[in-house]
């Protein structure tokens, strides 16, 4: 096997790639990059058999072939010389060369034979349009669960259908959804629960590869992107997604509004002091709400907002970092705070209605 | 416990051989059948020593120490020259060492709310035996048993050793479905890998929430 291509396109689509390699499993050829040459494309390929990536390269290929590299590759191809990079596997050595500029590199290889077998990437394709089917994720991943005892909670359940894109993620602590309409929904409706971090690389790959819709492919047991050229294949989580529409309260007895640059603002400042898991205090009373944050080693920080609030004055306390994540994902100017009691769920939407929604269960108060 | 203080040499064949010259010595022979040989010096660490099971044989002025299978059995063997002191010991039911506070008071809490770790899970027994030493909490659900070891973090070792606890008990009549829970106030996420691969649940519970004295996080849903 022996290319040429360009040191910028190479470093942008291994650095791409190699996020699907795994970074702990012990079996060598999962944490390394397949290339596979073949008229004018190099594939990247990479795996740890939860998610792969095939990303492609323009190259003028001189001899087809394929090889894996370690993903130490992809730090030398960055910091390249600008310009072209000439790259040979030289099978009977079991090495592979990399050179640009005035550098040369020779590193051990593996045999594509290793390389598992990706998954097939045919099915009934949905064509989507990219931005609402990114920014709906990027909005609604962040709630998912990080803890893998319960892995359908590290998912985000997505539902493509007359609705349009409809996602949700929750962690049993917060919860956020977002409906997303569409110019042309698919008549019948498509759901699976993806891995949330499927969904971040799918972000990735849909901004590198720039086009404006991609195919989704979901069978029984996996999600495929076709995305430009490149495909990213993911496995679903099976299990039974909460019922979210249950667990969001159809009445509030407070719905605050407040701005939403002047609340992030003071989340953050008093934040500082809402460390762990203390709580960071809202105490409305009528006009205004104080925020405030108690470090029992480090001191005390408070804040107060003018805003729309009556009625009998009403302490509720939050994860700041949740509540913080929960404003961050607002959009438009205003955020509005849906409380009932001290220790009943609020929900936090835009002020103009944009479809999301972020449920946050309070942190009871040792007052 | 029998302690002897005698003027003695020892002999050891087995995987490798060493004589102990003639001197005063400390035999401590242990009803578990461990036989240490003491001098004055070398710290804690006996000069000789044969751990149980072990066959001994006491002679008119000899004790032969055996272990092991006849093809390749071990031998340790006193020769007393002078017999200085010769007493035994009722030492009561052995004390174990004390468990970290954290796991005694887990394992305690536990006993008393076993449906913590499951729905319909009933206490069998605490301390429950094992020939390589008791695993914390034995108990039993509408799937059968459950061996549940308790620790203040769970790490690799905690599954390694429950594991081993499991291999005992599975070999018993009737228990051979048993399963494992791992808890812990923490766990590490290594151990967890390990557990599950083992097909065993692991279960991080908080000692302060289980005591009720602190209530636990709100959520939305369980």
């Amino acid at each position: 096997m022996r290319l040429t291509c360009s040191r910028d396109e190479l470093a942008t689509k291994l650095a791409l790639a190699a996020r699907a390699a795994s970074t702990k499993s012990t079996i060598p050829v999962l944490g390394q990059v397949r290339l596979t040459a073949h008229e004018g494309i190099v594939e990247l390929a990479a795996t740890d058999m939860e998610l792969s990536l095939r990303v492609p390269v323009e190259a003028t290929v001189a001899e087809g072939g394929a090889v894996v590299v370690p993903r130490l590759a992809t730090d030398i191809v960055r910091t390249l010389a600008n310009g072209q990079v000439e790259f040979e596997h030289r099978a009977n050595e079991g090495v592979v060369s990399l050179s640009g500029g005035q550098s040369s590199f020779t590193l051990n290889c593996l045999q594509a034979t290793e390389f598992p077998e990706l998954p097939a990437d045919d099915g009934e394709a949905l064509s989507v349009p990219v931005a609402p089917f990114v920014t709906t994720a990027e909005r609604v991943a962040r709630a998912a669960s990080r803890d893998d005892t319960r892995p359908v909670l590290t998912g985000v359940l997505v539902r493509i259908g007359p609705d349009g894109i409809t996602m949700v993620a929750t962690d049993s602590y917060r919860l956020a959804v977002m409906q997303t309409p569409l110019e042309n929904p698919p008549a019948q409706t498509r759901e699976a629960i993806i891995p949330a971090r499927a969904l971040q690389e799918m972000g990735r790959l849909a901004a590198a590869m720039k086009v404006e819709s991609f195919d989704l492919i979901l069978s029984e047991s996996q999600a495929v992107f076709r995305i430009g050229g490149a495909r990213l294949t993911s496995r679903l989580i099976d299990g039974q997604f909460p019922d979210y529409r249950q667990l969001i309260p159809d009445h509030f007895e407070h719905e605050v509004v407040f701005e939403r640059a002047e609340l992030g603002a003071v989340l953050s400042r008093i934040g500082v002091l809402a460390q762990r898991s203390a709580p960071i205090r809202l105490a409305f009373e009528p006009g205004q709400v104080t925020v405030s944050a108690v470090s029992e080693q480090l001191g005390e920080g408070h804040e107060s907002l003018p805003v729309t609030f009556s009625g009998e004055p009403l302490e509720i306390g939050f994860n700041a970092e949740f509540l913080r994540d929960g404003v961050e994902n607002i959009s438009g100017d205003e955020v509005k705070l849906g409380l009932i009691s001290p220790l009943r769920p609020g929900l936090l939407q835009s002020g103009g209605d944009d479809g999301y929604r972020y449920l946050l269960m309070p942190i009871r108060l040792n007052v | 416990m029998r302690l002897i203080v005698a003027r003695c040499e020892v002999i050891y064949a087995g995987r490798v051989s060493s004589v102990l010259p003639m001197a005063t010595r400390l035999i401590m022979w242990k009803s578990d059948g461990s036989i240490m040989v003491h001098s004055d010096a070398g710290g804690y660490k006996p000069e000789n020593w044969m751990t149980p099971p072990t066959r001994i044989v006491e002679e008119d002025a000899a004790i032969i120490v055996e272990k092991g299978p006849a093809s390749r059995v071990e031998r340790l063997e006193i020769r007393i020259e002078e017999m200085i002191s010769d007493s035994a010991h009722d030492m009561g039911e052995a004390a174990r060492l004390v468990k970290d506070g954290v796991e005694r008071d887990l394992q305690i809490a536990l006993a008393d709310a076993p449906q913590t770790l499951g729905e319909g899970m009933k206490l069998v027994r605490r301390e429950y035996p094992t020939p390589i030493g008791p695993v914390d909490l034995m108990c039993i659900d509408t799937d059968g048993y459950v061996a549940v070891e308790v620790k203040r973090v769970g790490t690799i070792d905690a599954v390694e050793q429950l594991t081993r606890y499991l291999e005992y008990i599975r070999a018993e009549h009737g228990m051979e479905a048993c399963r494992g829970i791992l808890v812990a106030e923490s766990i590490k996420p290594q151990a967890r890998t390990l557990a599950r691969s083992r097909d065993m649940d692991s279960l991080e519970l908080n000692l302060a929430e289980l005591r009720g004295l602190k209530e636990p996080d709100l959520k939305l849903f369980g």
